[in-house]
């Protein structure tokens, strides 16, 4: 059990070029595969290998690394999850994008670990991926479908497709438009869909009975028993996710006072109205099923309808970014623009993020209905939104400024305050002021305000279990954060569910991945190879024009307060300033820059990049 | 003594309560045994003599049943003080020595009772256990006296032991221990009586307890990873943490559940939540709700002239690793599975198989690393199992958040080898029990 065998993966990069119309097959050493082990990792080093850091994300320079992990394709529990790496249109920094659904099992499925896509085709293109052979088929019958018909389109085709493909708002170059699967699963933020569309990419097809080998079986199989044994025990997975879904959150998160409302201008909803949109009343009035991504027993999905009319969601983050930020509590407006969202191939926390800035700069006078086509942007109509994703994702009137994201479009009405972002991304449904693990978290995401890859902290407030920490600890705050992050790294590596955390940590898949590499691989191994791709997303960050002040939130969370356990809460520059140094050094970077040092990069593999 | 003489001082009466509460919930005391003395100085300067009622509860002590006396004469609170105050008085005459505790300490009584025709002269208790071994000076004296309840033999015998040793047993009675300050009189029961405890499991579990006695006294080295620091009043102080109230109770409600739920002696172990170039770190572990210990704010980086192994271990654990907290106890259970020896093997077992339904849920597998462990091996086994037992050295644990979850493990791990204790002694095959997957893991 002392080498890396090669056991679950095929040590095959497909590398594509669009430009040239060619593809190419790549072998991966065995070095690379045991280090960066599969999925988020191995796609940002190699990302960090080929990419120009201050290309334009628009331009055929930019790079998007698709990947998979050794137990994708095995029975795993959850390992369905690819990760997705490209420059952002949103941000300009690193995107980094994970999805459930069952394409990157497919992929793998056709004989590669990784899918890197270069250059820009001349004419709209569907790439068909198989064992066999790589086709460039021409997508200009599909070019301005949503992303439901293209995907009826291409499986009609061949029921063994399985689909990748962006809707009107990637072909269109929205900046926070996304890659869809299965038709309603998301590679969602940091605009992954614009990228597609800047080089005429509808489409990946992938087909193959490609198998996933299993080095010792044995090994393996105790690491699956004890994790599904676990899973069946824990409270979040075996039961709330499945009954309620991940809006399950929707009231508890309340009860924290963690909601945003109206921007994040407070967090004070009325009983009344949060119960005309929570968890409960979604499976009361509007569930038809729970669904699950390939091989998951969790099933948090949504399958919901409303007026005859079906689909997925919403999604906690989606009900409170279309939601109560917009002072929405229509559940019926939400889950129809939802939907909207899925088809034309938005993310919907930026949707919902950039929807309630346009509505507070309206609301102030800051904007009026000559700016906006005549359509008063107020806060509350809930009638608005479905529309608003049309002319967003078709760059139609104002929708053309607005799919430029919050942070353009307040800079445009010479307001940038008012944008709610950390890197220009749209801050996701969890005030920070109500969690400094969480406030830190955001600031320091590689990606921009991400809960996920920032840490998702929330976790550890409410559901965190013997893991449960201080919400407003300055001590803790920056170790904490940056332990959720690596298990983020570790998990979105192995290309598994972050709701697995809420059973158990690392433990199991180190078992599950030694027995299916057949190396033996430590929670060692994976703390640092977190550490590693950290530092990886930051130089990249650096290198493409990053600077220390932007790991900072919005003004509005240093000047206005709101109260959390009865005392007024705020986060001052000077103590963000605290906050972030102290993450620095967590992560053994430089202070004030957030430099990782010669010697850190030598520590965790990284010299000479 | 006057009659109000207990308001003088109510830190010292809410100490004498709080340690005669402890003594009862510990089993350490009947509900009328024991007593309890030290040596204070009056406003003044008068040293009195300190000492708990006869028939007193201990567990409930009133005011009035502590009494105050002259040290040097007779005065009407001799009368109501304990029965065995002429033993304490004796005691707390000796150089050093300004606190007394006597208990029925059980588990020590158990393992030091012998068939011998009396008169006899006992042999001495050697601890098994590094607690044991390095606090007590390696043997508790035992003695057999024919009136063994407040006698003038009991006079003249326990204070010739308590000369030269920190505490001394009473054939068939219990405990008499000295010390320098009440709480560390406290610590040498709790002490004394835990050897006891793991003997008495070593027992149950067929150790040869004898030989293992004979191999430790020969070379303590071999046995335990490093010698223990001595006690000293200067980690008696209680320190708070400022900023930090959060924190300051999770310290304060995990250092009561040690010690609430057995897993540590009082006063023993360690914990420490780490910072980005600091950490809390508190040098026990195990201490009541009513007690409070210290808390140092210890620079990741420090390195001392004379070493603190305990310290260094956790700013080692957090050097090398993403951990965030780190407990160190000593459970009694798993000091004595660790030593286990399976039938048919030669050699202890060298990690512990739960056989109950939540030790399984939780860990297949606990290792168990040997007293010359490597630094390298403990790292990787913390990274992968969160919890490792050192034989002769207590256990590790770390959490990757919190305290709560580091305390989670070593509190399972009591659970988990009380049951492989309980059912070995019922005769069943533990071999037979452990989980299929765990031969796998």
């Amino acid at each position: 059990m002392d080498e890396f065998k090669g056991g679950g993966v095929h040590k095959k990069l497909l590398e594509i070029d669009l430009t040239l119309s060619k593809s190419r097959l790549r072998k991966l050493n065995k070095s690379l595969l045991q280090d960066y082990i599969g999925g988020r990792a191995l796609a940002t080093r190699i990302f960090f290998d080929a990419v120009n850091p201050s290309c334009d994300p628009l331009s055929p320079e930019n790079i998007i690394v698709i990947a998979s992990s050794p137990l994708i394709g095995t029975s795993a529990p959850t390992a369905t999850r690819g990760h997705m790496v490209f420059k952002s249109p949103l941000t300009g920094f690193i995107g980094s994008s994970n999805c459930g659904g069952t394409w990157a099992r497919y992929m793998k499925s056709a004989g590669y670990d990784a899918v890197l896509i270069k250059g820009k085709a001349k004419k709209p293109v569907t790439l068909h991926i198989s064992p066999e052979s790589v086709r460039f088929e021409s997508a200009e019958k599909i070019w301005g479908y949503d992303v439901h018909k293209t995907t009826d389109i291409l499986k009609k085709n061949s029921k063994k497709n399985h689909i990748l493909c962006i809707g009107p708002a990637g072909e269109n170059l929205v900046k926070f438009s996304s890659v869809m699967n299965d038709k309603n699963r998301a590679y969602g933020r940091g605009g992954p869909g614009a990228v597609f569309g800047s080089k005429n990419l509808k489409a990946i097809c992938v087909s193959g009975n490609e198998k996933t080998s299993i080095e010792k079986k044995e090994i393996f199989k105790a690491g699956k028993e004890q994790a599904e044994y676990i899973m069946k025990a824990s409270p979040i997975t075996k039961r709330l996710l499945k009954e309620l879904g991940t809006s399950g959150l929707f009231k508890l998160i309340n009860v924290m006072e963690m909601l945003p409302h109206n921007n994040f201008q407070d967090n004070i909803h009325s009983d009344h109205k949060i119960d005309e949109i929570s968890g409960e009343r979604i499976k009361k009035n509007l569930l038809r099923r729970a669904g699950a991504c390939f091989g998951c027993p969790i099933a948090c999905q949504r399958h919901t309808s409303v007026n005859g009319q079906s689909g997925e969601g919403p999604e906690y983050e989606t009900l409170v970014m279309l939601g109560p930020q917009c002072e929405v509590y229509d559940l019926k407006s939400i889950t129809k623009a939802n939907y909207s969202c899925n088809e034309l191939g938005l993310d919907t926390i930026s949707m919902g993020g950039t929807t309630a800035c346009v509505m507070e700069l309206f609301e102030k006078g800051l904007i009026s209905t000559q700016d906006t086509n005549g359509i008063k942007f107020s806060f509350g109509r809930a009638e608005m939104l479905e529309q608003v994703t049309q002319l967003v994702a078709y760059r139609k009137g104002i929708g053309d400024q607005i799919s430029e994201g919050s942070y353009r479009f307040a800079e445009l009405f010479n307001h940038p305050s008012l944008s709610m972002s950390v890197k220009k991304l749209e801050i996701p449904a969890y005030d920070p002021r109500a969690s400094f693990t969480q406030a830190l978290g955001y600031m320091t995401s590689p990606t921009g305000a991400c809960h996920l890859r920032g840490g998702y902290a929330v976790s550890l407030a409410f559901f965190g279990g013997t893991k449960e920490i201080p919400r407003f600890s300055q001590l803790q705050s920056p170790i904490a954060i940056r332990n959720m992050q690596n298990l983020g790294i570790i998990q979105d590596s192995l290309g598994v569910c972050r709701f697995t955390g809420f059973a158990f940590s690392t433990e199991p898949w180190s078992r599950m991945l030694s027995g299916v590499t057949g190396y033996e691989y430590s929670s060692a191994e994976f703390e640092k190879m977190a550490n590693r791709v950290a530092a990886l997303e930051r130089v990249f960050n650096l290198r493409a024009g990053l600077k220390y002040s932007d790991d900072s939130l919005p003004q509005r969370f240093s000047s206005q307060s709101i109260t959390v356990q009865g005392k007024k809460t705020v986060l001052s520059n000077k103590f963000q300033t605290q906050m972030r140094e102290d993450y620095y050094k967590a992560r053994r970077w430089s202070v004030p820059e957030g430099i990782p040092s010669k010697k850190t990069l030598e520590t965790i593999g990284l010299e000479g990049i | 003594m006057t009659s109000d003489q207990w308001k003088a001082d109510k830190k010292l009466i809410h100490l004498f309560q709080t340690i005669g509460r402890i003594l009862l919930d510990k089993d350490l005391e009947d509900s009328h045994s024991g007593n309890i003395s030290t040596l204070w100085e009056d406003d003044q300067g008068n040293e009195k003599i300190v000492i708990t009622a006869a028939g007193s509860q201990k567990g409930d002590l009133d005011p009035s049943q502590i009494c105050f006396l002259s040290p040097s004469e007779t005065d009407f609170g001799y009368y109501k003080a304990s029965s065995e105050t002429d033993i304490h008085a004796k005691i707390l005459s000796l150089p050093g020595v300004r606190a007394v505790i006597h208990a029925h300490t059980k588990e020590l009584t158990i393992m030091t009772f012998d068939e011998e025709e009396k008169p006899n002269k006992p042999s001495p208790f050697i601890p098994i256990d590094v607690l044991g071994f390095y606090h007590l000076n390696g043997s508790i004296p035992v003695d057999w006296v024919e009136v063994p309840v407040g006698s003038p033999e009991m006079a003249k015998i326990i204070p010739k032991r308590l000369a030269h040793h920190k505490t001394t047993v009473l054939q068939g009675h219990g405990i008499f221990a000295k010390g320098s300050t009440l709480k560390e009189t406290l610590f040498n029961v709790c002490i004394a009586n835990n050897s006891g405890y793991i003997a008495r499991l070593a027992n149950k579990l067929n150790i040869d307890i004898q030989k293992l006695r004979k191999e430790i006294t020969k070379s303590p080295s071999k046995y335990f990873p490093y010698p223990l620091k001595k006690y000293t009043q200067e980690r008696e102080k209680t320190r708070e943490i400022q900023g930090e109230k959060e924190i300051s109770e999770e310290f304060k409600k995990t250092a009561a559940r040690i010690f609430e739920s057995n897993l540590s002696p009082f006063f023993t172990g360690s914990m420490s939540i780490r910072g980005v170039d600091r950490m809390l770190y508190a040098p026990k572990a195990s201490i009541p709700r009513e007690i409070r210990g210290p808390i140092e704010e210890i620079p990741l980086s420090l390195e001392k002239k004379e070493p603190d192994r305990e310290m260094t271990i956790h700013q080692q654990i957090y050097k090398n690793t993403d951990f965030q907290t780190v407990i160190h106890c000593y459970i009694p259970e798993s000091e004595a599975v660790s030593y286990f020896i399976p039938p048919g093997q030669k050699k202890p077992i060298n990690r512990v198989v739960p056989i109950d339904a939540e030790g399984s849920f939780f860990y297949l597998v606990i290792p168990i690393l040997p007293p010359s462990f490597k630094w390298e091996a403990l790292i990787r086994l913390l990274h992968d199992y969160k919890i490792v037992i050192i034989r002769g050295g207590g256990v590790w644990s770390v959490g990757e958040q919190s305290l709560s979850e580091a305390l989670h493990h070593p509190s399972s791990l009591r659970d988990i080898c009380l049951y492989i204790i309980g059912a070995y002694e019922r005769g069943l095959n533990l071999s037979k029990m452990q989980p299929e997957k765990a031969r796998q893991w």
